[in-house]
């Protein structure tokens, strides 16, 4: 049997404000509200509510065969109910089909898990909260901020007992040759990590619309005859676990509406739906349907889905990054020791990881990913900008 | 008396000092009766005239037939200096080397037709400033036939080719006034063709006026102009505001560069002050003002030391900002590797700020309320900043020291002098 596991990624940070120097003192909102708002808007009408609309119809029409999973982040959560509520209920109405699983992450996206463990239980607990709160759920899987692992963050992660399951890249450099399609125990054999499947889930994310691609166009025919070929590898009756995780925005958003991405998606399930040996599973189901013991593995350094090194480098490659990062953190724990609460709640907001993705100063084709999703013309000025609005916070908790 | 001035920069179309620097030379000539007409790099033929003090401040752009007009600038380029790849002067430094005194016969020597061939061939390169140089030089020739004026003051080498070809043309007396060598921003040999303009302009001008000592000895160690030739006349302070705000942005005490970030600025060695004072403990926030190539660099080098928010960069300012930065600054840092003046030092003063500048700088030879110190001696720098920091008597005492003294820094004196070099061009002819 090959199952498939659909995990989509739904996530937008607080933009902060070209905050200059000489802001600093004034009162000048650090976050940008008409640009995330603007954006939120633009998305929603591109992928949010269409998506959302697609899967529901194919979640009900096919009586719950179909079945994906979602991880909802807390500023996703709080933009929505802010600026959309429309969106907000959407994915309420989504999740009331019983054809979708919520996923656990760090409520702000963070890299907490790298810099302070403290924290990052902190924002898992606050993540939970407001999953159990607006959707009544609680999660049993888990995945960190871009899929980011390490043996520790499973130690780590025993301080939720629900949690059973991590979701992670299936990266070249950890699986030495073996093939993502089988779950990993994590090194403690505490949790079942189920691998993405980075060609398949990218040909989607990235390639589909790629016209430079010898595989353009991608029909649905095509897709779901790799899929079935993926049999073809088990000689010895195995089940296959084919995790299929991306960004959310994917279907609209980065890959428009125009490029046929919605009629390729609703015809790679009609297909797969017929398929006797192919299923659609929760990730949280992975563990009840496995016919064999799953292999430990180790990862003692950290990987992730970003960029093609798949490790830390989108948020953490330069001394901006890190003298930023570093700083967000310091002030964090200050601001708690001394239980400044309005500090505290702006300072969160700063440590979502997509704020150290607009300073990365790597070049190659990923520089060219990294300028598209930054609404500031220059890493330089992005860090000037997050800096200068520590220094005035800096300045205020003195006060 | 009517002087034709050939100026790059003038407000508000400002790169650096030399435009401030104009400015309050203008102003203060016109107020001892000379008459400017000046010629900016403007894409319309329009010159400028200032007769009166007060028409300094918003000089009206006329059109040959004397209409007035609103003209749209040139764009204004960037300063970076690189080699062009297949140099037709690779002998240059050589050239430079052995080149002797020209015999200069006083008080007017013509300019041979050798050197206007020479400015022609160099100037068709295909080289985007040198471009913008031609451009300027031919809208100069076109505009001065209808212009009247007794002498030519040309302002840096990007207009010496015009300043020379007028002299040739007209058989006026030409002044070159040396703002920048090519040899200060590049810190030593720069660009040839550059160079070569520098060396004809100020050869065959009829005189030349330095803004410091300092200046003047590059003048004459590297281009070999006759010492009788150069007179320097210090650069001096017009201030924009009476009386300027001081205010705080930050409780810890605040370390200002200011200028661009360029290696003959000396952000760098600023950046090692930084480093070492922090690391002493010292609670203190250094900031680096200012736009430049060596942005990244200084960044990058800044945050890997994990100082957080206590070594800021604030990008491109304009105006208004630069005297908010002054506003906010107790201690002002220029460690200048070649300064030929350094008007930043005297805008600091003027704000009431504390003074370090190095030595390599016009500005030394005329301050006295400033620690100067070589630009090289990092230590010394650091133990002037963490005794003032550490004695906020001795502190306020410099700051109001240098406000007091900035007052007799005005262009009242220089352009006395610069009249008086008109004077004596016009009367040896």
């Amino acid at each position: 049997m090959i199952y498939i596991i659909f995990y989509f990624q739904v996530h937008q940070p607080f933009r902060v404000s070209r905050y200059s120097f000489f802001d600093i003192g004034s009162t000048k909102p650090y976050f940008d509200e008409e640009l995330n708002r603007f954006i939120f808007d633009k998305v929603s009408e591109r992928c949010y509510l269409p998506a959302n609309t697609l899967f529901r119809e194919l979640i009900l029409a096919s009586e719950g065969r179909f079945k994906v999973s979602y991880s909802i982040t807390g500023t996703f959560l709080e933009q929505a109910k802010s600026y959309r509520p429309q969106v907000f209920e959407s994915f309420q109405e989504l999740v009331k089909t019983g054809g979708v699983e919520l996923i656990a992450e760090t409520y702000y996206h963070s890299l907490a898990s790298i810099f302070d463990l403290e924290e990052f239980i902190e924002q898992v607990s606050e993540h939970l909260e407001v999953i159990e709160k607006d959707f009544g759920y609680v999660p049993s899987v888990f995945r960190n901020t871009e899929l980011i692992y390490f043996d520790k963050l499973s130690d780590v992660l025993l301080n939720f007992p629900q949690i059973k399951t991590i979701l992670i890249e299936g990266a070249d450099r950890i699986l030495m040759g073996e093939s993502p399609l089988y779950p990993r125990l994590s090194y403690n054999h505490a949790h079942l990590l189920l691998l993405k499947h980075y060609k398949l889930s990218d040909d989607i994310a990235f390639r589909f619309s790629d016209r430079g691609w010898s595989e353009y166009p991608l029909t649905a025919e095509k897709y779901v005859q790799w899929i079935k070929d993926l049999g073809l590898s088990e000689r010895e009756g195995k089940n296959l676990y084919l995790g299929l995780f991306m960004d959310y925005e994917t279907f609209g958003e980065h890959q428009w509406r125009e490029t046929g991405i919605f009629e390729f998606m609703r015809r790679v399930i009609e297909l797969l739906l017929r398929e006797p040996h192919i299923q659609f599973i929760f990730p949280s189901e992975a563990y009840r349907t496995l016919n064999f013991s799953p292999k430990g593995l180790s990862v003692p350094d950290p990987t992730s889905w970003a960029d093609t090194e798949r490790d830390l480098s989108a948020w953490l490659s330069n001394p901006l990054q890190w003298n930023a990062m570093k700083t967000v953190y310091e002030f964090l724990r200050k601001a708690k020791a001394e239980n400044k609460r309005e500090f505290i709640s702006i300072l969160k907001k700063l440590t979502t990881s997509d704020h150290f993705y607009y300073m990365c100063i790597k070049y190659f084709q990923d520089g060219d990913v990294h300028k598209y999703f930054s609404p500031y013309d220059l890493p330089e000025n992005a860090y000037k900008y997050f800096m200068n609005i520590l220094a005035d916070l800096e300045e205020k908790m003195e006060g | 008396m009517t002087v034709l001035m050939l100026t790059w920069e003038y407000p508000p179309f400002i790169v650096g000092g030399l435009g401030m620097a104009c400015y309050g030379l203008f102003k203060a000539l016109a107020n001892l009766g000379v008459t400017v007409k000046m010629i900016l790099p403007t894409k319309e033929e329009v010159f400028f005239e200032i007769s009166k003090p007060e028409e300094a401040d918003y000089p009206v752009a006329k059109s040959q037939n004397g209409e007035p007009l609103s003209p749209t600038p040139l764009r204004f380029f960037p300063f970076i200096y690189s080699l062009p790849e297949e140099s037709a002067y690779s002998s240059l430094k050589e050239f430079l080397i052995q080149a002797k005194p020209l015999e200069v016969n006083p008080p007017l020597p013509e300019v041979p037709d050798e050197v206007i061939e020479r400015l022609n061939l160099i100037l068709a390169q295909g080289d985007n400033l040198l471009h913008k140089v031609r451009l300027y030089t031919n809208n100069v020739l076109k505009l001065s036939q209808k212009i009247d004026f007794e002498l030519i003051h040309a302002h840096d080498w990007l207009t010496y080719p015009a300043g020379l070809l007028l002299k040739k043309v007209f058989k006026k007396p030409l002044v070159a006034h040396l703002h920048a060598t090519e040899f200060d921003r590049a810190l030593g040999f720069g660009h040839p063709v550059i160079h070569e303009i520098e060396y004809l302009g100020l050869n065959y001008a009829d005189k030349v006026i330095a803004v410091s000592h300092y200046t003047k000895g590059i003048a004459m160690e590297h281009y070999k102009v006759p010492e009788e030739k150069i007179r320097v006349i210090h650069n001096a302070f017009i201030a924009r505001t009476k009386s300027p705000r001081k205010f705080r942005k930050f409780r810890e005490p605040v370390i200002l560069f200011l200028g661009r970030l360029t290696p003959q600025k000396g952000p760098r060695i600023f950046l090692e002050i930084a480093k070492k004072v922090l690391e002493s403990g010292v609670k203190a926030r250094f900031v680096i003002a200012g736009a430049g190539e060596l942005e990244r660099e200084l960044m990058l080098e800044a945050s890997s030391l994990g100082i957080g928010t206590h070594i800021m960069f604030t990008g491109f300012l304009t105006r208004e900002e630069v005297e908010e930065a002054l506003s906010i600054s107790d201690i002002v840092v220029m460690p200048s590797v070649s300064e030929p003046f350094g008007i930043v030092a005297l805008e600091a003063m003027h704000f009431g700020c504390a003074l370090i500048i190095s030595k390599q700088s016009g500005a030394s030879e005329v301050i006295e309320n400033a620690y100067k110190v070589d630009f090289w001696d990092v230590e010394k720098m650091v133990s002037h900043i963490l005794e003032l920091i550490s004695n906020p008597e001795k502190l306020r005492e410099l700051q109001e020291k240098a406000r007091e003294e900035v007052k007799k820094f005005n262009w009242k004196i220089p352009a006395q002098e610069v009249k008086k070099v008109y004077q004596e061009l016009l009367h040896s002819k």
